[in-house]
């Protein structure tokens, strides 16, 4: 059961987004929609705000001191748009269908099985046997499976760094969201990993909206299918696949734009 | 000279943690040549035969038994009444108390932990004084009271390192949980806790060692020489560093300095003991929480 692609529909909505940390203004006036063209890419200087913006997709910046933000975010969840903010919509509901994966792995130190198996026992109120069934079918979704499976109650940390990435993604992927948010998911990984990791990232998107950030943009060229330019907390560009798709011309519009 | 000072600081740390080493072997070393010859039948149950004197048909005298049992259940008891608090209390401070309060009650607890232990003893032994002279007339010293000051005593030991454990797990890892849809209380106790297990362990451990030693809160709260074995919660008891304490103020003989030097001996096993089964019951416990479910 695979959720249903969601080709060139509207899947973003953002109206007068702003927000900050203790008065300092991280992200301001995002105002935006988005169809579902492949993945999207968020790239800008460090300190633009990139993982804030993701981060607000999920409302994962409520959690750290000093929040105060504001505005209207619309996301394609069920087949409709839908206001995150909107006090119908659990919290812990969202950020189910709006899994995140972070810069380093970020995975629980418990059994590899144990990583998937948790979040789907106290989110999803899956069964025994449903849980088992679900850990093989992502396991195999993100091609951790074979390398696992005669593992599965080893610790996690004993498992590669590109591996473990995979694991949380896997984690992230058993829940079944609708959108994925990934913060520069190969930044501690080496080559070799990264490009698993962006493979597999391209598999995945008729089946997600992936929105992702990065810091190269050998990446962002590879994996998107639109590119967003954040400075100083503002959107500078959107490019679509004809504008970066020539690496002479996107290379001057970056230089234009830093 | 910048690579000097990194000489003299490297040698420091060598002479420092060779004199620990050097301390803790001499302090070792002379516990066992003066307590070892000691430790025998005789040292536990005097001349009380070994099996009615364990089960408790036969009175021991002058041995070392019922201190034994009187610091297990001392102990114990103070565990009991003292971990739940403690543990608790920490988990609260580190993740759900309102910033203000959390710094009203952190205050209170540094309090509690500045306090002298004979002060306790000497808050338990007020405690017995109002009871009588008010609405309790038979309220006296022991087990149950001297356990309850021991627990205070231990209290911000847990509270602390319960709450620094938790709170010193990286912002990344304390994000899993919300991030996969958890609520706060799953975030807490599935996430947080299993990974600061080791470090709150480690406060179980050093306040189990702390109640075992304490001698001052007990003192003034129901612990005698010669009690036997604990009669119950509202008995009196007999505590194994209460015996060192008499034995080497008032030995007659030089037997029984020894026989003191031994009791030091049992107390540090069996601090020992409790020691490894508090890290044996943190291996079982994470053990369980790995497996699949």
């Amino acid at each position: 059961m695979e959720p249903a692609p969601m080709k060139h529909k509207p899947f973003c909505n953002i109206r007068n987004l702003h927000v900050s940390f203790h008065g300092r203004t991280v992200l301001q006036k995002i105002n935006f929609t988005l169809n579902n063209k492949g993945i999207l890419v968020l790239v800008g200087p460090s300190g633009s705000g990139k993982t804030t913006f993701l981060r607000s997709l999920n409302r994962l910046n409520e959690y750290y001191p000093g929040y105060s933000g504001g505005g209207k975010i619309e996301l394609n969840l069920s087949g409709s748009m839908q206001d995150i903010h909107c006090p119908n919509l659990e919290l812990t509901e969202l950020r189910r269908q709006v899994g995140m994966v972070f810069q380093t792995p970020n995975i629980l130190p418990v059994s590899i099985a144990q990583n998937v198996n948790l979040p789907l026992k106290l989110v999803t109120g899956l069964n025994k046997a449903e849980r088992k069934e679900r850990l093989i079918e992502v396991l195999q979704e993100v091609h951790l499976w074979d390398e696992v499976k005669d593992r599965l109650k080893e610790n996690s940390s004993r498992l590669s760094g590109g591996q473990q990435q995979r694991l949380c993604l896997a984690r992230v992927l058993a829940l079944k969201p609708k959108v994925l948010l990934l913060d520069e998911p190969t930044a501690s990984l080496d080559f070799k990993a990264s490009h698993r990791i962006e493979d597999l990232l391209l598999e995945l998107q008729d089946r997600y909206q992936i929105i992702a950030v990065s810091h190269s943009l050998r990446q962002a060229r590879k994996i998107a299918g639109q590119i967003l330019v954040i400075k100083e907390g503002q959107i500078e560009h959107l490019l679509n696949k004809e504008q970066f798709g020539d690496q002479e011309m996107f290379q001057k519009l970056l230089n234009d734009i830093f | 000279m910048n690579k000097l000072l990194n000489f003299g600081i490297y040698c420091w740390s060598w002479i420092a943690t060779f004199g620990v080493f050097i301390v803790v072997g001499l302090l070792l070393f002379y516990l066992l040549s003066q307590g070892l010859p000691t430790i025998g039948k005789e040292l536990f149950f005097g001349d009380a035969p070994v099996w009615e004197a364990i089960f408790g048909q036969v009175r021991v005298w002058d041995a070392l038994w019922p201190a034994c049992v009187g610091t297990v259940f001392l102990v114990l008891l103070a565990a009991l009444l003292a971990l739940p608090l403690g543990i608790s209390s920490g988990i609260y401070l580190a993740c759900f108390a309102p910033k203000t309060f959390k710094r009203i009650l952190s205050l209170l607890v540094e309090l509690l932990a500045g306090t002298p232990s004979i002060v306790m003893g000497l808050f338990g032994f007020a405690l017995i004084l109002f009871l009588r002279n008010t609405f309790l007339p038979d309220a006296n010293t022991s087990l149950l009271l001297a356990a309850a000051c021991l627990a205070l005593l231990i209290l911000p030991y847990l509270i602390f390192t319960t709450q620094s454990a938790l709170e010193s797990l990286s912002d990344e890892y304390r994000l899993i949980g919300p991030s996969l849809g958890f609520n706060q209380m799953q975030t807490v106790f599935h996430v947080l806790i299993p990974a600061a297990g080791r470090s709150i362990l480690s406060g179980v451990v050093l306040s189990i060692g702390r109640a075992a030693e304490d001698t001052a809160v007990i003192m003034l709260t129901g612990v005698i020489a010669n009690a036997g074995l604990p009669q119950g919660l509202l008995g009196k008891f007999e505590a194994l560093p209460f015996r060192i304490f008499y034995l080497t103020a008032e030995y007659r003989t030089p037997d029984e300095l020894g026989s003191a030097h031994g009791t030091a001996l049992v107390l540090l096993c069996l601090t020992g003991i409790l020691y490894s089964s508090a890290f044996a019951l943190h291996k079982t416990l994470e053990y369980r929480w790995n497996q699949h479910r």
